[in-house]
């Protein structure tokens, strides 16, 4: 039994990064109707910034963080402004190339200043905690307990506030938000910038228990792409719930099947689940 | 109030307005017919910024507004309840309403009073407030749609067919309560097909053919004309 839980635990870690990422994911995605490439970059870059804040400044993590979501965020919305925004008219493909365009030019760039090598981010939170028979490293209880109030903070600033609503109604409506007043481009701006802020908090959180290299956004992005088209794109708890299910799904496939195959079991899971739900989890016929 | 002069819109190649030439005054109820396809809606989307016209001039209240974004266009009074009420449906009702104030955002207590207003006016949209928008009838959600609009509390509305798709008891009920938002003072730009029932309520009208508007002028004269009759009324 505590080695399902020990398990579970491992499933809830991973499933609050990917989490995390698959939610600026699917907001962005909500607002432009393209699947934002760059993302996985914004991760990376945000890891650099952290570990660059601690390392070279000797900055505290907690700052570092902050410090990491602010310049990510700044990155995002650049990003928006120089690249999508003017493509908007454009054909879909075209922002799809430029996505991958800015992705690539990230992480060439973040190579040739700190070179292809593997970095090991420091953390204040090296101990373990135990209670039950069950060990949990401190950084590990850090991440979820970080992601989740993240979420929940998100969660209220999107349903409670007029600020925060204005992103969903571009989502369900865009014609309609332009009729009420709402500005697409003060919208678009604010959904990247939180979108880049949450990847980089994401990175500043997991990178302490993984290490930090210009390709470490690979995986991640892959996987929070399964987890919004399983989710469906665009769908707010998809994100949350498809991370967790992703996961859950990957610790245990790592210890009772095989560590060899958990990368692969997110896109197992992603056949089997659009098999039988071909239009995600939590997409309404409405949208 | 509200002023076109010699607006013409275009979809790519496709010209789909030609010089439209149109004006409302204060306190008005013009009705804009047309058949489907005639160019109601693009004349709407033109007036709230959603297409930029290739020339031509919109002015409202002496300000010129051609090329100025929705939300600008918005915020200066001038509002549409689109064709297709775009409503946010998977909002509550309440929600929804709330949003149709959100130039007013900063006023919490000015958004209360019209969110009463527009209960008032609606009154199933109160018993309604906590449901999905998207799970109401279309009747009820041509009201939410108006009332969204009115929560901006507009100085001149535009409504895209109000009437399209609706039951005929629930259309007399959409234009008695376009009457009496006239009637409180908020002046009206109605697109229709339903020339019959939306002639009764105008003070005057245009008539719109591929694009070009082919006639105007008062109710009486309308209803009287033989080629409206024939066209538009069936008699
Ligand atoms: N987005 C669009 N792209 C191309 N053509 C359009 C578009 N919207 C409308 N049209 C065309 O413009 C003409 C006028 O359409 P519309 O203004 O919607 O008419 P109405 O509202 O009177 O039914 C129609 O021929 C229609 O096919
Ligand atoms: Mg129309």
């Amino acid at each position: 039994m505590s080695v399902f839980i020990q398990q579970f635990l491992n499933g809830m870690v991973l499933g609050s990064i990917y989490g995390l990422v698959a939610l600026g994911l699917t907001l962005v995605y909500g607002i432009l109707h393209v699947p934002n490439f760059a993302h996985g970059a914004f991760y990376m870059v945000g890891a650099y910034v952290s570990f660059t804040l601690m390392n070279a400044m000797g900055v505290n993590y907690w700052v570092a963080m902050a410090g990491a979501a602010a310049v990510v965020a700044v990155l995002s919305v650049l990003s928006e402004r120089l690249v999508f925004n003017p493509l908007r008219h454009a054909p879909p493909i075209h922002d799809k190339i430029a996505a991958i365009g800015i992705l690539l030019f990230l992480e060439a760039g973040v190579q040739a200043i700190y070179g292809a090598d593997f970095h090991r981010m420091p953390t204040p939170y090296n101990g373990a905690v135990s209670f039950g028979g069950i060990f949990m490293q401190e950084q590990r209880l850090l991440i979820i307990i970080g992601a989740l109030s993240l979420m929940a903070l998100l969660h209220l600033f999107l349903k409670r506030t007029m600020v925060g609503s204005t992103i969903i109604a571009m989502a369900q409506d865009r014609e309609g938000a332009f009729l009420v007043g709402i500005d697409s481009n003060k919208v678009a701006m604010m959904t990247f910038a939180i979108a880049g802020a949450l990847a980089a908090v994401a990175a500043t959180l997991y990178a302490p228990i993984n290490l930090v290299s210009p390709a470490m956004g690979h995986l991640v992005i892959m996987k929070a792409f399964v987890i919004i088209i399983v989710g469906g794109m665009g769908s707010i708890p998809g994100a949350i719930i498809g991370g967790m299910i992703i996961g859950f799904a990957e610790a245990l496939g790592a210890f009772y099947i095989s560590t060899d195959y958990k990368d692969i079991i997110a896109f197992a899971l992603l056949v089997v689940i659009l098999s039988i739900r071909p239009e995600g989890l939590f997409t309404k016929g409405t949208r | 109030m509200l002023q076109l002069k010699n607006i013409s819109v275009a979809y790519g190649e496709f010209r789909a307005l030609n010089n439209i030439d149109l004006h409302v005054d204060q306190g008005e109820l013009v009705v804009l017919l047309g058949a489907n396809g005639a160019g109601k809606s693009t004349i709407f989307k033109a007036i709230s910024g959603l297409v930029k016209p290739v020339e031509g001039s919109i002015q409202f209240n002496s300000e010129e507004l051609a090329g100025k974004k929705p939300s600008y266009i918005v915020e200066r009074g001038l509002v549409q309840c689109p064709e297709g009420r775009k409503l946010f449906p998977g909002m509550s009702v309440r929600k929804n309403l709330l949003l149709g104030a959100y130039v007013h955002r900063r006023d919490k207590e000015g958004m209360q009073r019209s969110l009463k207003e527009v209960y008032e006016l609606f009154p199933i949209l109160e018993q309604k407030a906590d449901d999905a928008a998207g799970s109401l009838s279309g009747g009820q959600q041509q009201m939410v749609a108006i009332g969204r609009a009115l929560m901006s509390r507009p100085k001149m509305l535009l409504l895209d067919e109000p009437s399209l798709g609706l039951a005929p008891l629930v259309v007399k009920q959409m234009f008695e309560v376009i009457q009496k938002i006239n009637e409180q003072g908020t002046s009206v730009l109605l697109a229709e097909q339903n020339a019959f029932a939306a002639l009764k309520v105008a003070d005057r009208a245009y008539v719109i053919e591929s694009g070009r508007i082919v006639m105007q002028g008062d109710r009486e004269t309308l209803m009287n004309d033989e080629r409206v009759r024939k066209a538009y009324i069936g008699g």
